[in-house]
């Protein structure tokens, strides 16, 4: 592994001689690393916010009495919960911060096609996330992250315009990235890095702005709608008002069902370059898994009403959503077996981003799996608003799109940085946090399955011990995310420096040096070769290099 | 990029055709009013002034995204996008009425308000 000092000229060095200077050098640059690291860490506060309300609901379940909060209370801590994991950190997560940070160094770009229209959604980012949280200072609310009509037009007393407001705005956020990615990667391509060249990240990339783009702007309308039927009473919603309820979870789930896969595909993205660099070999069908995101985003766009099998939909659309729901399998699956095939005869090394990696590959598959149970309406029906049902998307959410966000963060922390952190810190705490995962959720497709509604905060008590054990797990999960933040914190003093390529990958960004130039590249590149070109004996001499204390 | 396409890219309206766009949506403000005030005044089937009136907000849509919104002289990825926002309308449309239809309403309550 190469070493260097850190480049004299990046992106992160100042020449700002004044704290105004300084400010202004980070909160008005263009440059889109430097708003990946204002993304990371905006994004990064709200996850813990939105962890510290998980803790308050996981403290309370712990008996089956309601002996801390109040029902009311309850009821706005798993809101405040659902809105910032869903809004503030899960759909802009890994778009915003690898997405923004990778983009044009991957394709061979100086900067995004809009860098001002860049800064322009971190500032709507955070003000949509100032908007909720005053909200949740004020009182909170009460809807769910669903906001279900008429309860959030017409009855709740909590605050719902401001939380709204909030999700609204940041969806502003959401199409200006989108936009920003979809125009950069058909415009500024490097010269030779045609489409069958990118990295899977780009293609998922893509995939996923592709739904931003598409998706956003119903939940925005939906939501101005409930706003319009709240402050003025007019009818749309509420069926005293002549409105109809069903039209609204009609709308919502339109967009809220592809935001899900707007939450996981850049994560298969981020595995797709983990497995390839820690294998040593090319990703496995490499075009199938480019247009497995592309029939990912487009079906995501037609399975909506399974979030609505017990509304009082039609049972014959209940029946053509569940068949459609079967298809998203396929592309889903074409991927695992895809990975599965690159890691077979490949080079595997167990570095920190690849446990992260292993361990998104099996906690997916128990979540996408999961899925397909709840796509056919007679299981739904059974475990409808169950903890089946949370289980199932913590599965997804937890252990699919934060798996794959951590191993990204651990996988580009040394490009991002310059220094590289402690392997054995990494592997611990991925390894803390895949037994905390599964100690939490696991339990709980168990008590869903017994019939423990989602939402309450009273139970029988035959419950208490699967609760239980889902809270020590919860702890444990605390546990692993809070390790992490200390030692990738101390690497930017301690860490080692990481040169250029740390981890011998392919890819035009671990050709630049770490961390990068402001304008990435000195002279634009031209791309030769196809992406992933590990040498074809790579593996073998990766085998025959090994010796005892090597990394694994 | 292709030098016809890197023209066709940067094409653009001139101001009198947007001020005809412009009186085309005002003459079509007025037939929409007119529309409705002939439902007050005539009887005709609900359907049929429902369609009337979708029909005039369609053309004014249309003649806005083409014009005010550049699709027209854009390049085929942008109207690709346009093309591809509209399947999107199309699927939510399309299945969301499928369920009202296929809902089965109970004879009872008559036909929808």
């Amino acid at each position: 592994m190469a070493t260097t000092a850190l480049p004299g000229h990046n992106y992160l060095q100042d020449d700002a001689s004044t704290v105004g200077a300084w400010f202004k050098s980070w909160f008005l640059t263009v440059d889109h690393k430097r708003i990946a690291l204002l993304y990371l860490l905006s994004i990064n506060v709200f996850f813990l916010l939105g962890g510290l309300a998980a803790t308050v609901i996981r403290v309370e379940l712990i008996t089956p009495q309601g002996d801390l909060l109040s029902a009311d209370l309850y009821n706005r801590a798993f809101t405040l919960h659902g809105i910032i994991m869903v809004f503030f950190f899960l759909i802009p997560g890994t778009p915003a911060v690898l997405g923004n940070f990778l983009v044009p160094l991957m394709i061979g770009a100086r900067d995004m096609a809009f860098p001002r229209l860049n800064l322009f959604s971190w500032y709507l980012y955070m003000a949509g996330g100032l908007f909720a949280l005053t909200a949740a200072i004020f009182g909170g609310v009460d809807t769910g992250w669903t906001f279900y009509t008429p309860f959030s037009s017409t009855y709740a007393n909590s605050n719902v315009i401001l939380t709204i407001a909030g999700a609204f705005i940041m969806g502003f956020s959401s199409i200006a990235t989108g936009v920003n990615f979809i125009v950069t990667i058909h415009t500024m391509r490097a010269p030779g890095m045609t489409w069958f060249r990118l990295p899977l990240f780009i293609w998922s990339s893509y995939a996923t702005s592709l739904i931003i783009v598409l998706a956003t702007p119903v939940v925005g309308i939906t939501l101005l709608l409930v706003a319009i039927e709240r402050i003025w009473g007019v009818g749309i919603f509420d069926p005293a008002l002549g409105g109809d309820p069903l039209l609204f979870q009609h709308l919502f789930w339109f967009y809220s069902h592809p935001a899900v896969y707007i939450m996981i595909l850049p994560g298969f993205g981020v595995i797709s370059e983990l497995i390839a660099a820690f294998s040593r070999k090319r990703v496995f069908g490499y075009e199938f898994i480019a247009f497995s995101s592309m029939a990912i985003a487009l079906l995501g766009f037609l399975v909506w009403g399974h979030h609505m099998f017990v509304s009082g939909q039609s049972v014959y659309a209940g029946l053509v959503f569940s068949f459609l729901t079967m298809l998203v399998a396929i592309p889903s699956a074409i991927k695992i077996f895809n990975w599965t095939a690159t890691l077979y005869k490949g080079s595997i090394s167990y570095r920190t981003p690849m446990l992260y990696a292993l361990g998104f590959m099996g906690l997916f598959v128990i979540g996408g799996l999961t899925g397909i149970f709840l796509g056919i309406v007679a299981i739904d029906i059974h475990v409808t608003d169950t903890y089946f049902v949370v289980a199932h998307f913590h599965y997804v959410m937890v252990g699919g799109a934060i798996m794959a966000y951590l191993g990204g963060i651990h996988y580009w922390w040394p490009k991002m940085t310059g220094r590289m952190y402690s392997e054995v810190w990494g592997g611990i705490s991925a390894l803390i946090i895949f037994v905390g995962f599964n100690m939490t959720f696991f339990p709980q497709f168990v008590v869903g399955y017994l019939g423990m509604p989602r939402r309450y905060h009273v139970y029988p008590e035959e419950f208490q011990v699967l609760h239980v054990l889902s809270s020590a797990g919860a702890t444990i999960l605390a546990i692993g995310f809070i390790i992490p933040i200390i030692y990738l914190t101390l690497s930017l003093w301690t860490g080692k420096e990481a040169g250029n390529n740390p981890w011998d990958a392919t890819g035009l960004e671990w050709q630049v040096s770490s961390p990068p130039p402001t304008h990435n590249f000195l002279e634009i590149p031209v791309v030769t070769t196809e992406a992933y070109a590990y040498a074809p004996d790579a593996a073998e001499q990766d085998a025959a290099n090994w010796r005892p204390g090597s990394p694994l | 990029m292709t030098h016809k396409e890197h023209e066709h890219a940067h094409a653009h309206i001139g101001p009198a055709t947007y001020y005809k766009i412009f009186a085309a949506l005002m003459v079509l403000m007025f037939l929409t009013v007119g529309a409705w005030w002939v439902e007050t005044v005539v009887e005709i089937p609900r359907a049929l002034g429902v369609f009337i009136a979708l029909v005039i907000a369609s053309t004014k849509t249309v003649l806005i995204v083409l014009f005010f919104m550049h699709i027209k002289v854009s390049s085929r990825v942008v109207q690709l996008y346009a093309i591809a926002a509209l399947f999107g309308l199309l699927f939510l449309f399309v299945i969301t009425m499928g369920d009202y239809i296929a809902r089965g309403w109970p004879p009872q309550l008559g036909p929808l308000p």
